[in-house]
């Protein structure tokens, strides 16, 4: 058995393909296509039997209501308000368990009379994992700087990204996930996409940005979702408008320590999810303006195709949801925001406790940030916390706390009336100074963590530094605007 | 005195280390972006001459600047830079390729028209922004990157102008097709070309409507302008913009005959229909969607919700319910199905 034809070498056999592949044409894909859906519905045909009754007439109506002119806008409005009060009601008492465990004086004793009724708590719960750590340094006689850069910098800082973040993600993440797998968020994106349309970009940034409320590195993550490139770096870069759970708590205080406060105590809190929801909308109202300035300059280009599958209704498979969102999703997130915080606690520390000329070297940073923090309405002390904290946006109310009492490392006060004090008579703060910071807090540079997946998602260094310094100029100028419009007339 | 001279030895060794630093830290940027400066005049200059070459006319020294764009005096060096990397030749006529420098010159052209099919397709860049993006891209690609983009668009056979896109192996299809301003009036055609310099013309043909792929027919001529149809619109046409479009023979047999058909965004809520076709013009990421959801020719569609403005509305095709915008829809060709034929 010989062959008699001349061996074929590599660069023959590319030769051929290359030849044959280019009498293909451009309908080869259609073609391709088609014989699949032909061979697909030939064996549906025969093996697959559907009664028109059970197919989906339920589906049917739900989507009728949920995509109506009259109904759709409000029942997403009304879904979208239930979720962050979920996840701002139910976060309270866990945030307040993690913050026993791990960081108060007295350890969860606090948590156990204000919660359980218990007025006295074991000896056994009745010191936080701070103090015991404390107590082991002293134990060991290790020299009191170092007990100070570590324990009250670096494990205080991953202490109130623990307890600050964990609670919120672990509620909000999973009512995502159900919504997702009910089948609900597809029609959030159908319902929206006229306003994504107008603005260049895609319908499914809808769904990128719901994802955001919960985290802005989890929402850039979920950008993939977006097939067209100049979409998807839209989505990416306006996702940081969203306010994330770890700025939820600074705007909630805001809004019931300065909106409630001035309204009768029976719509205080009335007054002050409205104002949330405000910052909120305002948000998503940054996302559309940007995302069309966007798709009009440097990212020019037309609207591209927006082909969403509305899949039938499911009910949710609950186990699998707890699994992919908490580890998948809150872990993973919380793993990079504890790498992220550390060494900001450390610099925390340094700040408050390293003295240069009679003053902490915080303090002289406020002096160096006042003028600035003026102009902007807010103050040098506010704008520190918000340089200290680009690691993790959960410490800037600590932190700011920390520099106005003088305190050598993050702390927080026991109610909000005790803050308002604080706040506005000790350190002259104004309704002025409560709203610019909720701007601000709306309109800064990503959390470090949020940088980073940006890089990772964009490949891109040019990118990266756009998406982060874009929105800290926003915020710069619309709170010196503000400042300056009210200063003027009031 | 010792100690004196060593501190000041110390010192001395402190301010050449910090110097050094800075002097390398502030060079390092500038030295890349020489090179890159450098990389990109090399490479237009390759472009202008393998142009030429093709065009069968002789490239100069002259030519060479004219083209990158640099004074009189730098021309020279760069000509000769380019003959001491091996990429040219002088002769007495003028300047040659090497056959390095000829599969460079490939190579950037291929990286350029590349990048334009990929903005085009899927980044959906309008045509008269294609070509200054692609300028600036063609320098950075690698031939690695170059042949991944390649195969993730699918080998394309032409850019978006409809250009030849040179393949791997070096070899580059010759343009076929003709000047419309010597096409036959009234014989149908199709453009296989539009060519993108200059830029104000090619945005006037952009902005008429006119796209590469269109099938159209010459109405009228005479010296002073010239009328085309695509069988829906007319153009108007300047002789000076009529010849930057190439035109051919239309592929295969007939365009679509649209009688008795309607656009999939027309289609009433609740008619069932038969999907015929796509625009044989949408292409790219866009048609992929189309065809992903199963919207091929045969396949029963029927359009159930509207949106809350009217648009985007979902349709259920092949049992599963799809959300398409109206420029979408509007680019497949359906046949309403008979109320009675649908009863039955």
């Amino acid at each position: 058995m010989t062959d008699s034809r001349p061996p074929v070498t590599s660069e023959q056999v590319l030769a051929r393909a290359d030849e044959l592949q280019r009498k293909l044409g451009e309908r080869f894909r259609d073609q391709l296509v088609e014989s699949l859906y032909t061979e697909a519905q030939r064996i549906a045909g025969r093996a697959v039997r559907i009664s028109e009754s059970s197919w989906a007439s339920l589906d049917r109506r739900i989507d009728r209501v949920v995509t109506s002119r009259v109904l759709g806008l409000p029942i997403m409005l009304f879904m979208l308000a239930a979720v962050f009060w979920l996840t701002i009601v139910g976060s309270n008492v866990p945030s307040a368990f993690l913050a026993g465990l791990l960081m108060e004086e007295g350890g969860l004793s606090g948590w156990l009379s204000e919660y359980l009724g218990v007025e006295q708590a074991p000896a056994i719960l009745s010191m936080s994992l701070y103090e015991v750590l404390h107590w082991l340094f002293a134990v060991v006689h290790m020299p009191s700087w170092l007990t100070g850069l570590l324990v009250d910098g670096v494990y205080l800082g991953l202490g109130w990204v623990v307890s600050v973040m964990l609670p919120p993600m672990a509620i909000f993440f999973p009512i995502w996930t159900i919504l997702e797998d009910l089948g609900y968020l597809p029609r959030v994106a159908f319902n929206l996409d006229f306003l994504f349309k107008r603005a260049g970009a895609h319908g499914k940034q809808a769904l990128t940005m719901a994802m955001g409320f919960g985290c802005n590195a989890a929402g850039v993550i979920s950008c993939r979702v977006i097939d067209s490139p100049r979409e998807r770096l839209i989505a990416i870069l306006t996702n940081n408008f969203m306010i994330c759970n770890g700025r939820f708590p600074t705007i909630i205080m805001l809004a019931t320590i300065f909106v409630g406060a001035a309204f009768p105590p029976a719509l205080m809190s009335i007054a002050a999810a409205g104002t949330v929801m405000a910052v909120v909308l305002l948000g998503v109202l940054f996302t559309l303006v940007v995302s069309y300035a966007l798709s009009r300059t440097v990212l020019r280009g037309e609207q591209s195709a927006f082909a969403l599958e509305l899949p039938p209704y499911r009910r949710p498979a609950i186990l699998r949801i707890l699994r992919t969102s908490l580890i998948d999703r809150t872990l993973f997130v919380l793993m990079r925001a504890m790498a992220t915080a550390a060494p900001a606690g450390a610099v925390i520390w340094i700040l408050g406790n390293i003295d240069v000329a009679g003053k902490s070297l915080a303090l002289h940073a406020v002096d160096l940030l006042g003028p600035l923090g003026y102009v902007m309405g807010l103050d040098g002390v506010i704008l520190l916390a918000y340089v200290i904290a680009i690691p993790a946006n959960e410490i800037v109310v600590p932190t700011m706390i920390m520099v106005y009492l003088g305190a050598g490392r993050m702390t927080d006060v026991e109610s909000f009336s005790q803050l308002r004090t604080l706040l506005v008579d000790q350190h002259g703060w104004t309704l002025l100074t409560a709203v610019n910071l909720m701007l601000f807090s709306l309109l800064h540079n990503p959390c470090g963590t949020t940088i980073w997946t940006i890089f990772r998602e964009t490949g891109s260094r040019k990118w990266t530094i756009f998406g982060a310094l874009m929105p800290v100029a926003i915020g710069v100028v619309v709170t010196s605007l503000v400042a300056a419009v009210v200063r003027l007339f009031f | 005195m010792a100690a004196v001279a060593g501190q000041i030895l110390a010192g001395v060794l402190l301010v050449l280390i910090a110097g050094s630093l800075a002097a390398w830290a502030l060079l390092r940027p500038w030295r890349s972006w020489r090179q890159r400066q450098e990389r990109s005049l090399f490479e237009h200059a390759l472009k202008h001459l393998f142009t030429r070459e093709h065009g069968g006319e002789d490239a100069t020294v002259d030519s060479v600047g004219d083209a990158v764009g640099i004074s009189l005096n730098k021309r020279q060096g760069l000509v000769t830079r380019m003959a001491d990397a091996g990429l040219l030749r002088s002769a007495a006529e003028g300047l040659h390729l090497t056959v390095e420098g000829r599969q460079y010159a490939l190579h950037v052209i291929r990286a350029h028209r590349l990048w334009e099919r990929y903005l085009a397709d899927d980044a959906n860049v309008p045509m008269g922004d294609l070509h200054r993006a692609a300028h600036r891209a063609e320098h950075r690609l690698t031939p690695d990157e170059v042949a991944a983009l390649d195969a993730h668009l699918g080998y394309p056979p032409t850019d978006p102008h409809g250009d030849p896109i040179p393949r791997a192996t070096g070899e580059c299809a010759a343009l076929a097709g003709m000047s419309l301003t010597d096409w036959p009036i009234d014989k149908p055609a199709c453009i296989v070309h539009i060519e993108d310099e200059p830029e104000v013309v090619f945005r006037q043909i952009l902005a008429q409507g006119l796209r590469p792929g269109q099938s159209v027919r010459v109405l009228e001529r005479t010296p002073h302008r010239m009328i085309l149809t695509d069988g829906v619109e007319e153009y108007r046409l300047a002789p000076q913009a009529a010849a930057q479009l190439q035109v051919a023979a239309p592929p295969q047999g007939e365009p679509l005959d649209t009688h008795g058909l309607v656009r999939l965004s027309d289609l009433p809520d609740g008619r069932e229909a038969e999907v015929i076709a796509i625009d044989e013009q949408y292409r790219g990421l866009g048609r992929r969607r189309l065809l992903d959801f199963g919207l091929t020719q045969g396949a029963r569609v029927c359009p159930e919700l509207r949106g809350i403005f009217r648009d985007p509305r979902a349709f259920r095709i092949r049992g599963s319910l799809v959300s398409l915008r109206s420029e979408q829809a509007s680019r497949v060709w359906v046949r309403p199905i008979d109320e009675s034929q649908q009863a039955a």
